[in-house]
């Protein structure tokens, strides 16, 4: 309890530094870079994983190794998609060229080493071993042999891989020559699939042994589409886009909250992202951007002129309040509720994801709701949210999100710019029936933006635009976009041990002048994501 | 059709082991044929399995609507609880439960340590629960002679996807048990043709990588081994799991359709119950968990004419109202609507003298009691069945704990012999 009634900056829990037990680095494939992978390995886009059992989010992200468990269902499914992918991958012949030989009949030995040193390799993304090389070849014999047709013995032992922990796995430690573990987290991070076969060729070469061909081969990972394609998947699970696309919106009062405007929600979103992260912009413009990426229906939503092309970029008026990722509608749409704002999920949203603090939740038993809106006393939310800081027991904490929240007050659930906060009391049950008020109420009243950050030097600030300003320039904030990439890359959070590695990326995103490229070399160079 | 009832499919495991995988209880399965079954049932009644249900819904309960004002066997039926009226002689509604565990402050919001202390008595670890759930502790003892030592179902799927909010089954600290949600791949898993041919195939492939799964283990260190295992008994699950069933299966039970409208929760609930009776009655397994909506759920509920908002905002708008409290009185009224319609299946399945119902022991569970002040102490469960002497008929208040009533019913009615759980220490003589 202690913790609760505590002053206000005692109420966060910073995490950076928490000492933790040793981690098992011991991740599994996630359900995307399975996909991938079976389509770079075998040629198949069928994306059989996204049948398999969702991923659950832990630390903010899916593919951390704490959330990734392997339940019977999960295995049961690995088992139905490797049956299924091994009997495409030879229907009708090897029309994928995954033999790589012509094999002379079912026994053929020499074909078969070869199929399975290149694809084993590929598969497990490492050469095999002489004692799976055998075995492999024992299995590949015996049911070639049995059904008279050496394709069926490959179709076995692809289907016997597919299931293997050395194909699910990314195996740290005892397994792989420790190049080609460093192939396969570059190209897992960068690509989110498995090595190429330049990637693989580097690894032979031994050229990822110094962080200079380790800087190299990034680079060359980065310039392809793939590279974009995996870092809008972080960015889309960083500022969870999977509750945008789940929001619901009271149709009464947002007609236009369509599936298509979060469409363009997200698009907005990404291209600033991309355009930042892949012109070498400052980074910290995600926060300050005074221009945007609108589509007409997003122009609208703002009340600015259409672009002349869907998601040009258009300048952003000072007097929007508007700038980078704090007054795009998705930030404001998804931190809110079906009917109003959630001032506190702003605030909360902010010191979680944009400052990588942790705030503790209401203790129980306190009664969360919210004094009744009446006709007599109608109220906006800031007042309604009032009492959070007034009663003790929510303030020690409330003080840290709300006020933050406030000031986004002058945007409201689906992040259209308001004058006044419209309140809408619908006639209760009793007032219908005895007809003393048949139609609902519109009160008109007058907004406070004015918010603040708890424990900043200068904590005022009244739009989004200003808090981004405040954002961008916060050391804290900067850090924590390097954490929280360093998360996504590593699987994990980070413990006492990253922090000095952690501290050597930030310093190189500052030096580089916040450019996300080479906070991604940073992170890929640093010896606790290379293991070296 | 003569089938007898002792009838098993038998297959060796690699392990070594005997799968048993019994037939169904006919006359629940064929209805047309009549009885079967009937002739050889009074002797074998002893040796009928009892079997557990882990039933939840999320987000707590109204609890004026909800809880019983009186005590004892003359409640008044209060309207959440209407649906159950039928079963009033066979269920239990126990209130007054505590869940210290709970109240351990962790970081994320109120629900996650509500919800790992309701599953497993232990503090949510900021990740997942914080160790076995009670279905997990109780398959661990008796599931193993099953052809799914458990099964994990799902209905509604609609949540803010946290792991803890995700999974009411957990094998151990941190380590979900993900449910199956949709019906015609849960049939598939029970009652799917499976050919001896690819039973055979599926078992060399398994044994394949069952022994390189092994053989790394030698290698690696000991949290990544921690992490293998649970690869190597998932795999060996399945490996139980696969059996070519008789063809008597396909012919009694009707595969539900792939398509139709799979966010209609009411049916989808409705085929979810079908199968699990149907894999209750035919012994493929004796315990399940069954999650009707998600913890901290965000279900819609368009046929209960509630659709301006989701679950959870309804459990903290305007509750005090008495719109808003009338909309989690129709909600929860649902929940145990589902709940009663398994009750209904299991009770319409003949087993033995009596029924299916008979020797199952349900237990329906929330993660708080009110949702908007995130209670969670004085919690209301539902137990229900006949299995192990179960007390029944009654509403009984008490001053127990989660653990309490999970270790009484692990032990004394399940005869689990866990012999402890946490946050229990003693047990509910009550529901015995």
């Amino acid at each position: 309890m202690r913790r609760f009634l505590a002053p206000a900056l005692l109420c966060v829990w910073f995490t950076g530094g928490v000492a933790q037990p040793a981690p098992s680095a011991m991740r599994r494939l996630t359900h995307s870079q399975y996909n991938h992978t079976v389509r770079d390995l075998l040629g198949d886009p069928s994306r059989p994983a996204d049948q398999f059992p969702k991923e659950d989010f832990v630390h903010g992200f899916t593919n951390q190794s704490a959330g990734q468990s392997l339940s019977p269902l999960l295995a049961e499914a690995y088992n139905r998609a490797a049956e299924k992918l091994a009997r495409n991958a030879f229907r009708g012949g090897d029309g994928r060229g995954l033999v790589g030989c012509r094999p002379a009949g079912p026994a053929d030995a020499a074909c078969r080493e070869r199929f399975i040193r290149t694809f084993g390799r590929r598969a497990f993304r490492r050469p095999l071993t002489q004692e799976e090389a055998s075995r492999y070849s024992r299995i590949h014999r015996e049911e070639s042999l049995r059904a008279g047709d050496f394709l069926r013995g490959s179709q076995l032992v692809v289907e016997v891989m597919l299931q293997s922990p050395h194909f699910l796995f990314h195996l740290e430690e005892g397994s792989a020559p420790e190049s080609y573990r460093i192939a396969s987290r570059l190209s897992y991070f960068l690509w989110d699939s498995m090595p190429d076969e330049e990637l693989f060729a580097d690894a032979d070469a031994g050229r990822l042994a110094a962080p200079g061909g380790i800087r190299a081969t990034a680079e060359r990972l980065l310039a392809s589409e793939r590279a974009r394609l995996a870092m809008d998947e972080f960015l889309a699970q960083w500022i969870r886009f999977d509750r945008l696309r789940n929001a619901i919106r009271d149709r009464r009062l947002y007609p236009e909250f369509t599936a298509e405007l979060v469409e363009a929600m997200f698009e907005e979103t990404r291209r600033l992202f991309r355009s930042l992260a892949w012109e070498d912009r400052n980074f910290t413009e995600f926060f300050t951007a005074d221009y945007a990426f609108l589509s007409s229906s997003l122009a609208s939503l703002y009340r600015l002129p259409a672009p002349a092309e869907e998601f040009d970029r258009v300048p952003l008026p000072a007097d929007s309040g508007r700038a980078g990722i704090l007054g795009q509608a998705t930030f404001l749409t998804l931190t809110s509720k079906p009917v109003d704002t959630s001032p506190t999920e702003r605030g909360l949203f902010i010191r979680e994801h944009f400052l990588c603090q942790i705030v503790p939740p209401p203790p129980p038993g306190i009664d969360t709701t919210l004094a009744a809106l009446t006709d007599e006393k109608p109220m906006t939310t800031r007042q309604r949210l009032a009492v959070h800081l007034t009663n003790p027991a929510c303030a020690g904490c409330h003080q840290l999100v709300d006020p933050i929240g406030f000031g986004f007050e002058a945007f409201d659930a689906i992040g259209r710019g308001r004058q006044k906060e419209v309140v809408t009391i619908y006639p209760t049950q009793d007032e219908l029936v005895r007809r003393v008020k048949t139609k609902p109420a519109e009160h008109r009243l007058s907004i406070d933006s004015s918010g603040r950050v708890e424990g900043w030097p200068e904590p005022a600030f009244s739009s989004p635009r200003e808090l981004g300003a405040k954002l961008a320039a916060n050391p804290a904030c900067q850090r924590c976009v390097v954490r929280q990439l360093f998360r996504w890359a590593a699987g994990r959070r980070e413990t006492a041990a990253d922090q000095e590695a952690i501290a050597a990326a930030f310093e190189r995103f500052r030096a580089s002048q916040f450019r996300f490229r080479e906070l991604i070399i940073a992170i890929v160079t640093s010896p606790r994501f290379h293991g070296g | 059709m003569t089938v007898s009832r002792r009838a098993f499919l038998k297959g060796a495991t690699l392990s070594g082991g005997i799968i048993r995988v019994g037939l169904p209880p006919l006359e629940a399965m064929f209805n047309a044929n009549g009885t079967a079954y009937a002739a050889g049932a009074a002797k074998s009644a002893a040796a009928i399995d009892t079997r557990f249900v882990f039933w939840f819904n999320g987000n707590g309960i109204p609890e004026k609507y909800w809880i019983p004002r009186q005590t004892g066997p003359d409640y008044e039926i209060t309207p959440c609880l209407k649906p159950l009226a039928p079963f009033r002689r066979n269920i239990h509604v126990v209130t007054g439960l505590d869940s210290p565990a709970a109240r351990v402050p962790q970081p994320g919001n109120s629900h996650y340590p509500s919800m790992s202390a309701l599953l497993t008595g232990q503090p949510f670890t900021g990740r997942g629960a914080g160790g076995a759930s009670l279905d997990q502790t109780i398959a661990a003892r008796i599931g193993n002679d099953s052809r799914f030592r458990s099964l994990q179902i799902g209905v509604c799927q609609e949540s803010f996807g946290e792991s803890i909010q995700r999974n009411m089954s957990w094998a151990a600290r941190d380590r979900p048990l993900a449910a199956e949600m949709l019906p015609h791949r849960l049939f598939d898993r029970l009652f799917g043709v499976r050919e001896e041919g690819w039973v055979q195939r599926q078992r060399s492939i398994l044994d394949a990588v069952g022994q390189e799964a092994r053989e790394l283990q030698t290698r690696l260190g000991s949290a990544d081994r921690s992490r293998l295992d649970e690869y190597l008994t998932a795999v060996r699950d399945l490996e139980r799991s696969i059996a070519a069933l008789p063809a008597e299966y396909r012919a009694v039970v009707e595969r539900p359709p792939d398509g139709g409208d799979l966010k209609d929760w009411p049916r989808i609930a409705k085929l979810q119950s079908d199968l699990l009776v149907h894999a209750l009655a035919s012994r493929q397994t004796r315990v399940a968990s069954y999650m009707l909506t998600k913890c901290q759920g965000l279900s819609r509920f368009p046929w209960l004419g509630h659709t301006a908002q989701r679950h959870h905002e309804y459990t903290h708008g305007q509750v005090e109202t008495p719109r808003g409290m009338r909309i989690l009185r129709d909600i929860c009224r649902w929940h145990v609507e589902e709940f009663a319609y398994l009750l209904a299946r299991l009770r319409a399945t003949p087993e033995g003298d009596g029924t299916l119902l008979d020797s199952t022991c349900l237990l329906f569970v929330h993660e708080h009691a009110e949702a908007n002040s995130h209670k969670n102490n004085n919690l209301a469960v539902i137990l229900a069945g006949g299995a192990g002497g179960l007390k029944t008929g009654l509403h009984t208040r008490t001053t127990g704990t989660l653990g309490d009533l999970y270790l009484t019913l692990a032990d004394e009615i399940m005869k689990a012999g866990a012999g402890g759980f946490p946050t229990a220490g003693r047990k509910l003589v009550e529901v015995v």
